[in-house]
């Protein structure tokens, strides 16, 4: 950590820590599907299995490239208000994912460009409201009519006879 | 001449209202993506694909191929009027096309642009035409070995040409060629790595990596830096294009010099963000002017535009005739061209002829029809960026989702899309090249069945890669591109301490290429 904010030291172990765990579990998914050698040749795991070990050793090198060398160590990856504006983005987008399992991809819609413009943009409520409505009638217009692609629908278009 | 009749049957196939009505269309979308900030040519083609699935092949890749260069236009644009590059290729165009705008030569900078673009793509497709064939024979000789070396060839270019560190690298590509493997086993028809998931068993789309990867992750660094658009009004005249083009060919050993750079960079898969770095560089070093550039040099926007659409164009190359692609844009196509059933490499020149000399014919005339509504529309679509970006960036993660959803109608896509924009964050801020986990992901079965198909072959011995000239020289050349930046470091410390030792008088050292990172 340095005095104002996340440290880009910081940030690139976790980084080679996170991708060196997604190596690990490659080489523990191939290794359960087997490694070896079969009659028809490698095993489905064989190839999947090395380049799980490949990814471990790339990250394990830039991990003890960033430690030993002290690489980063004064840069800011991110500070309290580049966090602030990020979560701001951020935030609306996973609700959006959340609320567009339950209620549809529309329903999802028209809320979340409401929220994220009166998150980012402070617009009034009834100009985000409208937007956001605007936006998903779009979308129904030009998915199911023109393109004939079914966006996924909830609870709500099921109730006016929409699907 | 073979070719010259195989491209006017090209020809013959395009020439309808309906695929030129598709190329505007493609075009015009292309630059709305090339012009939106987080949304580059990647990810537009990776939108737009799934709605591709019930029409025909050559419609379809005419769509796709037009959007791209319309991409790369509307990526140069935003460069030259408000400083932002569209696309990371387009960021070399920044250095001499704003200030240029600045002076209040929009209009002369922007010609300056479209037209030595048009040209680099034109040189492009030229060479295309002229070498297709050839490839494509040349790469009917190959069997299993000589494909995993190809694929090895590329893997390795991309370590030893990357400006990022080889590890991190080498993670992004193995990162990518891990997801490829997941789901079903295309050679024992068994699950592997879906850890119980059952969402899991359809395997990870490169369509929702691309989309977080490129879309979210870069409009999360947008935000992030907080968007402020100091746009130049443009009004185009066209008393001003044609005095601009009439200048141009002042600028041929530029553009001459860029068009080389960016048709070797486009054929091997260093891309056209590297091309436009490298000739801009040039440019500047071999100019009689060099205080110039940076300060609206003519010279400055010629040459990173050339090579930057000399080398989209090249990346199609190896993708039609070998089943490499070029670039991510390239490899995107190529999974949507076997997503319509067709099969990228050599044999598609026989069995598929009017697919892709339809292609290729579709491309001259492509360029031809970007150059002029790129020209025509560059005032509409400038207007677009002036929409505050707190109504611009919902309505793009709007579109992305639906996007998703249309991949495979899977909401548990969602969450891999925001796993990877995550990545994707992370990625871009700590320098990792995200390019190359797309290219393998693609890739990523094929060279895997090459892979296993050389051992079944060799009965599980590796010296198959070594047991002809063909496989040899290939494999060689690869392991030559791996080891690239040692033999550069020596070859430039070397250089660097002669520089020192005959600067010996000097204390202060200035700071060399070689030392960045």
């Amino acid at each position: 950590m340095t005095h104002n904010g996340i440290s880009r030291y910081t940030m690139e172990i976790a980084t080679a820590l996170l991708t060196g765990a997604i190596g690990m579990a490659i080489c523990y998914g191939a290794w359960q599907v087997g490694t070896g050698w079969t009659p028809s040749g490698p095993d489905s795991g064989y190839f999947p299995f090395w380049i799980g070990i490949l990814i471990v050793a790339g990250s394990l090198v830039n991990l003890l490239r960033t430690v030993i060398g002290h690489r980063h160590k004064d840069e800011t990856f991110l500070d309290a208000a580049r966090l602030r504006s990020l979560a701001r983005f951020t935030l609306p987008i996973i609700g959006f994912a959340i609320v567009s399992l339950l209620l549809g991809l529309y329903v999802g819609t028209t809320l979340y460009v409401l929220f994220a413009m009166r998150l980012q943009g402070h617009y009034a409520w009834w100009k985000s409201l409208a937007s956001g409505i605007a936006i998903s009638i779009c979308f129904y217009l030009l998915f199911e009519l023109v393109f004939q692609v079914p966006l996924l629908k909830g609870p709500l278009e099921h109730a006016f006879g929409i699907y | 001449m073979n070719n010259l009749s195989l491209l006017m049957d090209g020809f013959a196939t395009i020439l309808t209202w309906n695929h030129l009505m598709i190329m505007v269309i493609g075009v015009m979308l292309g630059m709305l993506v090339g012009v939106l900030p987080g949304l580059g040519a990647p990810n537009g083609v990776s939108l737009l694909l799934p709605l591709t699935f019930t029409m025909d092949p050559v419609s379809a890749i005419i769509l796709l191929s037009c959007m791209y260069w319309g991409a790369l236009f509307g990526g140069s644009t935003t460069s030259i009027l408000f400083n932002i590059p569209g696309e990371p290729s387009s960021v070399a165009t920044t250095f001499d096309g704003y200030p240029m705008a600045r002076n209040g030569e929009a209009t002369r900078a922007l010609t300056l642009a479209f037209m030595s673009a048009g040209l680099g793509a034109l040189a492009g497709v030229v060479m295309i035409t002229l070498l297709a064939n050839w490839v494509a024979q040349f790469g009917l000789k190959f069997s299993s070995p000589e494909y995993f070396a190809v694929y090895f060839l590329a893997f390795c270019s991309f370590i030893g040409m990357s400006s990022s560190a080889p590890s991190k690298t080498l993670v992004s590509m193995m990162l990518g060629l891990a997801f490829a493997t997941v789901g079903m086993d295309s050679v024992s028809g068994g699950l592997r790595l879906t850890f119980g998931i059952p969402d899991l068993v359809k395997g990870i789309s490169f369509l929702v990596a691309v989309m977080g990867l490129f879309g979210i992750a870069e409009l999360m660094v947008t935000t992030e830096e907080g968007l402020s658009f100091n746009g130049i009004k443009s009004r185009i005249r066209i008393k001003d294009i044609l005095r601009t083009m009439a200048e141009l060919p002042r600028y041929w050993v530029s553009l001459v010099r860029s068009i080389l750079i960016g048709i070797w960079m486009g054929i091997t898969p260093a891309g056209p963000t590297a091309a436009s770095f490298m000739s801009h560089g040039l440019a500047k070093r071999f100019s009689r002017h060099p205080e110039r550039f940076g300060k609206g040099e003519p010279n400055g926007i010629v040459s990173p535009e050339a090579a930057d659409h000399s080398a989209g164009t090249s990346a199609l190359l190896p993708m039609l005739a070998l089943g490499v692609p070029g670039s991510a844009t390239a490899a995107v196509m190529m999974g949507g061209l076997m997503i319509w059933g067709l099969t990228p490499g050599p044999m598609l020149f026989v069995t598929r002829p009017d697919f892709v000399w339809g292609l290729i014919a579709s491309m001259y005339l492509g360029n031809v029809v970007a150059v002029i509504l790129v020209l025509a529309t560059v005032p509409l679509y400038a207007s677009i960026l002036r929409v505050p970006f707190a109504i611009i960036g919902p309505v793009i993660v709007a579109v992305i989702f639906t996007g998703v959803y249309q991949v495979a109608n899977s909401t548990f896509d969602f969450w891999l899309l925001l796993f990877f924009a995550l990545l994707g964050y992370l990625f871009k801020k700590l320098d990792y090249p995200v390019a190359p986990l797309v290219l393998t992901m693609v890739l990523g079965h094929r060279a895997e069945e090459a892979f296993r198909q050389s051992m079944v072959m060799s009965d599980g011995s590796l010296t198959v890669f070594w047991s002809n000239s063909l496989v040899t020289t290939i494999m060689g050349l690869g392991v030559l591109m791996l080891v690239w930046p040692l033999i550069s470091k020596l070859v430039g410390l070397r250089g660097w301490r002669q520089r020192l030792h005959r600067q010996k008088p000097q204390t202060h050292e200035p700071s060399t290429p070689d030392s960045r990172h």
